[in-house]
């Protein structure tokens, strides 16, 4: 997986950021095992998986991901930058998923703590966490700002 | 009809018998502190989860002459019946979600809204059972919602859109939601665009006016979503042969009255008649704002005449508040009335009675929708699975159509506005 070009990198920087002004949570990465081949994902594929319309990689592995607590600041600033949605439009989005039979929403771990320990040991989950609670047994596959 | 109501009892016990099931599947992630297969929130347990919508509302309408209402399958609403009404958008549904390991699970929707029968009766919306074959193939069998447009599948959750209701102009071609059947969805990439394809095949059975009933048979439906980043464009196309007893005195009268009452019959009767529907949808919501529009046409040889429609709408979202705009038409393509049985040269008691099914075929020709409205309104979202929404509606029926309206009065004029305010509350939990 090649990184985009660093122009388009920092213009969707910016148009996140700009897209989250709001938000205070600090700084997000997604991550995945140590044990996956995944090593880069774009915010549209990663938008994809929460948001329940992927279930794999772009390698074409499962992908399942894995949410953090509703009400979680992190949370908040993790989908209104990866998929432009503040709490009710997310809730709207999954009513929908949920009310038309498409899916459920993400099962949801207690912290950055807890994502960390279940995507280590299941190389299928992708999950987003604090930068400070990052360690050598997930890989960041991109960073949320 | 023991048919349907078996095939229902069968899904209740299956949903029922996959939870007791899924409590023990190995892939419910329990590894997980505090996690849960989590639904939209409500109760959630290994493998079932509980959820439900509603929506608690009150329309006010200016027209005393006919009833606002938000469905054809309604029998009353605002205005004429009474001017405020509570039955045009109340409504509660329940869901259960069961799931069987990875690849099975059973939903089971009840709904309850007023309707033909003037009662909240609770009523089946969805029974089926979900075959994961593999992440992008989905094969369901069961009560499906059909395949419409681009939010017919959720238009009883009013909490998913921002409007008090989808416009009637549009979502009226096609008042049943749901039917009895199989379908399969495939999800499918072209770049960076992410399709998902469904082919849906089965029938409906709809009480019409108690204890009347109308049938869809061999209805077939294909829809393809695209969504490319805030864009999702939506087709599709669905057909099907109908067949319903209503009018049924007008048309055994007609049938009697020789040759050119046989072709009248044959040209406006619903007897097996093949109807189908085609739409086509965009939204683009980047979060800030939203504008969608649809247009869809429907084509028939019955007296539920041609029609085509369109809408757009469009919103901004200040914080919890989402004011919006929605503009709709519907208009018949070809005739909403007809010469009727020839009177010339008829014996003066024929003539009068020949007259008098003239006049009825032509009242009911009348009931093909023509209208236009204008819609402004305000979405105020109280918490996360709140919202507080107020409507105001202008409502034009024309040319010698009643639009959308049901339960004229003889001073119902066509061509006349109506004033329509609502304020709902919607609800997921």
């Amino acid at each position: 997986m090649t990184r985009s070009p660093l122009p388009r990198r920092l213009a969707a920087a910016l148009l996140l950021a700009a897209l989250a002004l709001s938000a205070t949570a600090g700084e997000l990465v997604v991550v995945v095992s140590a044990k996956s081949a995944v090593t880069a994902l774009r915010p549209d594929q990663v938008a994809a998986i929460f948001l329940g319309q992927s279930a794999r990689f772009p390698d074409g592995s499962e992908a399942v991901p894995l949410d953090q607590p509703v009400g979680a600041p992190l949370r908040d600033a993790f989908y209104l930058r990866v998929t432009s949605k503040t709490p009710p439009l997310l809730k709207a989005w999954w009513s929908k998923m949920v009310f038309t039979g498409r899916g459920q929403p993400p099962a949801e771990a207690r912290d950055s703590a807890a994502v960390r320990r279940y995507v280590a040991d299941n190389p299928d989950t992708v999950g987003y966490i604090d930068r400070s609670a990052l360690d050598a047994s997930v890989r960041a596959v991109m960073v949320v700002q | 009809m023991p048919h349907p109501i078996h095939g229902r009892r069968a899904v209740i016990l299956l949903a029922l018998g996959l939870t007791t099931a899924a409590a023990h599947a190995d892939d419910v992630p329990t590894a997980v502190p505090a996690a849960a297969p989590a639904a939209v929130s409500g109760i959630s347990m290994s493998g079932i989860s509980v959820s439900g919508f509603g929506t608690v509302g009150a329309v006010h309408s200016s027209d005393t002459h006919a009833d606002f209402t938000s469905s054809v399958l309604k029998s009353s609403g605002a205005g004429a019946s009474r001017r405020w009404s509570a039955d045009v958008d109340s409504r509660l549904g329940l869901q259960i979600d069961a799931a069987l390991g990875k690849r099975w699970s059973a939903v089971l929707q009840m709904v309850s809204e007023q309707g033909l029968d003037n009662t909240y009766r609770p009523r089946v919306e969805w029974a089926n059972v979900k075959y994961q074959a593999t992440p992008e193939l989905a094969l369901r069998v069961g009560r499906i919602a059909l395949p419409m447009f681009l939010t017919a599948e959720y238009r009883k959750v009013g909490y998913i859109y921002p409007w008090v209701r989808p416009p009637v102009e549009g979502y009226g071609a096609v008042p049943i939601t749901s039917s009895d059947g199989a379908d399969a969805t495939l999800r499918w990439n072209l770049g960076r665009v992410r399709n998902s394809s469904q082919v849906f095949f089965g029938h409906a059975d709809q009480a019409v006016v108690p204890p009347q009933r109308a049938y869809a048979r061999g209805v077939l439906g294909l829809t393809n979503t695209s969504d490319w980043g805030a864009l999702s464009v939506r087709v599709g196309v669905i057909g099907g042969e109908i067949t319903t007893v209503l009018a049924k005195p007008l048309f055994d009268a007609l049938a009697g009255a020789g040759p050119a009452g046989a072709a009248l019959v044959r040209t406006y009767a619903i007897d097996h008649k093949h109807v189908n529907v085609f739409s086509l949808g965009a939204s683009y919501d980047p979060g800030d704002w939203f504008l969608m529009g649809e247009a869809s046409r429907t084509n028939t040889h019955s007296l539920l005449g041609a029609t085509r429609s369109a809408y757009a709408s469009a919103g901004w979202r200040h914080g919890t508040w989402t004011p919006y705009l929605t503009w709709a038409r519907v208009d018949a393509v070809g005739a909403t009335s007809s010469p009727g049985l020839p009177l010339d040269g008829l014996p003066p008691a024929l003539a009068a009675r020949a007259a008098a099914l003239n006049a009825g075929l032509n009242t009911l020709l009348a009931t093909i929708p023509q209208q236009r409205s204008v819609s402004a309104g305000v979405r105020w979202d109280l918490c996360a699975n709140t919202a507080l929404k107020f409507q105001y509606d202008r409502v034009t029926p024309r040319a010698g159509s009643r639009g959308t309206l049901i339960n004229l009065t003889p001073g119902f004029a066509s061509g006349r506005t109506t004033h329509v305010a609502s304020v709902v509350v919607d609800f997921v939990y």
